[in-house]
């Protein structure tokens, strides 16, 4: 079963990801801020084949703070260099978006087509395959 | 009397009496034209001579020059400024230059006698000159148609006259001479206050456009001048504008926009460009006078730079209707009063730069937090619709599978009720505040305790001064207010929220809201007033720009002091208020469904008459305050329908709720209202 890390602070939006994923045949760990997402990563750090953050959310003092999701990617891929990743974020700004591959991101995912993240997931857990 | 027909004694007699009675006659005269006729004519008059004339010396000390002549001869020779050369072969001349009369008996055989064609029938003629102290000032001619006229014992005689009008001449020159001092100390003094009052309007006033005018006014009234105008150089530098003239001439000018070309024909250009003064005592003849027409009487004229260090801002004219108006006096106080003025102007200048540029960083700012909030707003709204397009693809999807699982259906359909919902809220969030308020006197304790009952907080300490009971303000938007504040203070996990209040003398009422909850970072801190910023995703990030709203409309002001894990302050200040008290009469019998709270005291204390009570009973009128702690509301409301008060009852409500109004009015109640917090307003409650 493949292991999916999602973290997002908008409750709807996470689990409206989360079910999405769920049906698409993933296994969906969720956090909604940077800490809680770097806990769960932690204790799962194994398990997990992927990870999907939130470009904007808490960071890891729990303030809110445009980007934190780059500071997470960072510290995962710090723990996990090979770990595929994607941030997501609710509108497209290309500065963020090379920032995230600059840190290693797989991809860049502006929120709004799940069906289009499920593509991309499916997309990048295949070439690794 | 004619001198030809008497003996020697009786002519020296009355030569002696004529000359005592001119001498009383000019004594007293200080206007020296006046005394010079006056003394030709009584000569005339009384010695029956031909001619009189008075010469006095030029300054040159090389003429003497025709003062006053008797008759058409005397007028037509002043007319042709008659002179005669000191020294020269005229008996004027002569008797100048040797301080001694002289005669001439039979004028054909005088050598030294000047023909004169104005005075063609003189036959004798004596000069006497005029000696004032030890100074020949001049000298007095006398004329005879009669051939030898005068003896020496005449010059005797008549020598003792020309002595008292060379005295009365010095007298009227030291006269004139005074005159003069004094008037020039008067101006002196005029000067002097003058520059003082400019001296103190430069440093007081930064605004050109009031100080420029009453500058020309100041120096027009006190140095008594025809004109002022004072010129600025434009940005271009090659222009200098009028910025303010005296009077109608003035005025005309600056309505015609009148400028001048720096470095141009005019004085005021040639003053710019050179940076210095430049003074025309006869206009007509200085090459860069500007023949102005609105100031056709000018006649001299001086312009003087306004210059800043080595920067000439501009030129001040200063015009006067008399040719060599100016004295050295003026030129000094004027440059000076300039000099002032330049650095006031500057000042004015640097002020202008400076708000200037504070207008543009304002500008920016005001940019910069639009953009903000719109990208705020933008964000939000994009987020809270989001899992509605996620949501509804997916069920979409479902459908086409055609076997629907009931349980994540009803889950989606709930995400999308949630996220509209939360959209929709954002409407009364954005608008609630900006409804338009109804200041009125309110019990600010009872309206932060609707405020903390409504949000269901709880820690909170209220301590408020007497003197700071009540302030002016609509209660149910400082209701939102407030509930907006508390909320924040209870949500930054405060375990104590201290409310105090107390007022100042002018009655002003200073309320702060302190608590010891997680605090904020100086970058939350700088953008907390932004709309729809916020640190937590199920909030809209319009608490905070609601109660600034709020507070602002009411006249007050609002200030937030936060240090992170420390806590937040925040502090208002709103006007005070006193209810005015009256008198009630006419009240039914009233009962109050109230905890024994502060609003319950005021009331009772109010109206006596009144009961309170925790449960229904019978009475005209009874009144729930729809904030009360002791009981629950929705029980209360049951127990009066089960009595059959509905009727009679009125929900009082520190805070209006649309939606619960209407709920209310639904079950049969009275009436859902403000609460009272005047005596006034009580009375209103049985009188509506």
């Amino acid at each position: 079963m493949t292991t999916i890390l999602l973290v997002d602070d908008e409750k709807l939006v996470q689990r409206s990801l989360e079910k999405t994923l769920l049906r698409a045949g993933y296994d969906v760990l969720t956090a909604a801020d940077c800490r809680s997402g770097w806990e769960i990563f932690q204790t799962n750090a194994d398990t997990i084949d992927l990870a999907v953050f939130d470009l904007n959310m808490p960071d890891f003092t729990g303030l809110n703070k445009p980007g934190a999701g780059l500071d997470l990617l960072q510290k995962v891929l710090e723990a996990r260099p090979a770990l595929p990743t994607i941030v997501l974020t609710a509108y497209d700004e290309v500065n963020k978006a090379r920032d995230a591959m600059a840190l290693g991101a797989r991809a860049y995912f502006v929120k709004g087509r799940e069906q289009g993240l499920v593509e991309l997931i499916q997309g990048i857990l295949g070439k690794q395959e | 009397m004619k001198a030809s027909h008497t003996t020697g004694a009786e002519r020296q007699a009355a030569l002696l009496q004529a000359s005592a009675r001119v001498s009383r006659s000019i004594a007293s005269i200080l206007d020296l034209n006046l005394l010079f006729n006056r003394t030709v004519d009584i000569i005339c008059d009384e010695f029956g001579f031909y001619y009189a004339g008075i010469f006095l010396i030029d300054e040159t000390g090389e003429w003497a020059v025709l003062k006053a002549g008797r008759g058409e001869a005397g007028r037509a020779m002043l007319a042709e400024r008659h002179k005669l050369k000191i020294g020269g072969n005229s008996m004027i001349g002569a008797a100048i230059q040797h301080r001694s009369g002289r005669i001439a008996l039979d004028v054909g055989k005088e050598a030294v006698f000047f023909r004169n064609p104005f005075l063609p029938k003189t036959r004798s003629e004596m000069a006497l000159p005029l000696i004032a102290g030890d100074e020949v000032i001049g000298a007095l001619t006398v004329q005879s148609e009669i051939e030898a006229a005068f003896s020496d014992d005449d010059i005797a005689a008549l020598q003792t006259m020309a002595d008292q009008l060379a005295v009365a001449i010095a007298n009227a020159r030291l006269h004139r001479q005074n005159q003069e001092l004094l008037r020039q100390a008067e101006r002196r003094t005029r000067l002097l206050q003058a520059a003082n009052k400019v001296g103190k309007e430069v440093t007081s006033v930064l605004d050109l456009d009031k100080l420029l005018p009453k500058m020309v006014d100041t120096i027009v009234e006190a140095y008594g001048f025809y004109y002022a105008g004072i010129f600025l150089v434009d940005e271009s530098g090659q222009w200098a504008h009028l910025r303010a003239g005296y009077g109608q001439a003035g005025k005309a000018m600056l309505a015609e926009g009148h400028k001048l070309q720096v470095g141009g024909h005019s004085m005021i250009g040639t003053c710019i460009h050179l940076n210095e003064a430049r003074i025309a005592l006869d206009v007509g003849e200085e090459r860069v006078h500007f023949k102005n027409p609105h100031l056709p009487h000018t006649r001299s004229e001086m312009a003087l730079p306004l210059a800043f260090g080595e920067k000439v801002l501009g030129a001040v004219t200063v015009q006067s209707v008399e040719e060599r108006a100016f004295s050295q006096d003026d030129i000094t106080s004027l440059q000076t009063m300039a000099d002032h003025l330049a650095v006031a102007i500057h000042n004015a200048y640097t002020l202008q730069a400076l708000e200037a540029a504070h207008a543009e960083i304002l500008r920016n700012k005001v940019y910069e937090a639009l953009t903000a909030a719109t990208t705020e707003a933008i964000h939000w709204i994009g987020n809270k619709a989001l899992p509605i397009s996620m949501t509804i693809a997916r069920l979409k999807e479902d459908l086409a599978d055609g076997q629907p699982d009931l349980v994540s259906l009803s889950e989606d359909l709930d995400l999308i009720a949630e996220a509209s919902e939360m959209i929709v809220q954002v409407k009364e969030q954005l608008i609630g505040q900006a409804r338009e308020q109804k200041p009125r006197p309110v019990l600010l304790v009872d309206v932060l305790q609707a405020a903390i009952r409504a949000r269901g907080i709880s820690g909170v300490e209220i301590q408020i001064a007497p003197e700071a009971a009540y302030v002016m303000a609509d209660s149910t938007q400082l209701a939102r207010a407030l509930g907006n504040l508390l909320q924040n203070a209870a949500e930054a996990g405060a375990s104590a929220i201290l409310v105090e209040a107390r007022a100042d003398a002018k009655g002003q009422v200073y309320l702060t809201i302190t608590d010891n909850g997680s605090g904020m970072s100086a970058e939350t801190l700088e953008k907390a007033w932004t709309p729809f910023f916020s640190t937590k995703s199920d909030h809209h990030g319009l608490g905070l720009p609601a109660a600034l709203h709020v507070i602002t409309q009411l006249q007050g002001q609002i200030q937030l002091h936060s240090q992170e894990e420390v806590g937040t302050t925040v502090h208002i200040t709103l006007p005070g208020a006193r209810p005015a008290p009256a008198e009630l009469s006419g009240a039914p019998s009233i009962l109050l469904l109230d905890d024994d709270d502060d609003w319950a005291r005021f009331f009772l204390a109010a109206l006596p008459t009144a009961r309170r009570a925790d449960t229904p009973a019978e009475a005209d009128l009874v009144l729930i305050d729809q904030n009360l702690t002791g009981a629950d509301f929705d029980t209360l409301i049951a127990q009066i329908r089960q009595a059959g008060l509905v009727e009679k009852t009125i929900v009082l409500t520190a805070a209006m709720d649309v939606d619960r109004m209407t709920r209310l009015l639904r079950l049969g109640l009275r009436d859902v209202r403000l609460k009272p917090y005047s005596p006034a307003e009580i009375s209103a409650l049985w009188q509506a």
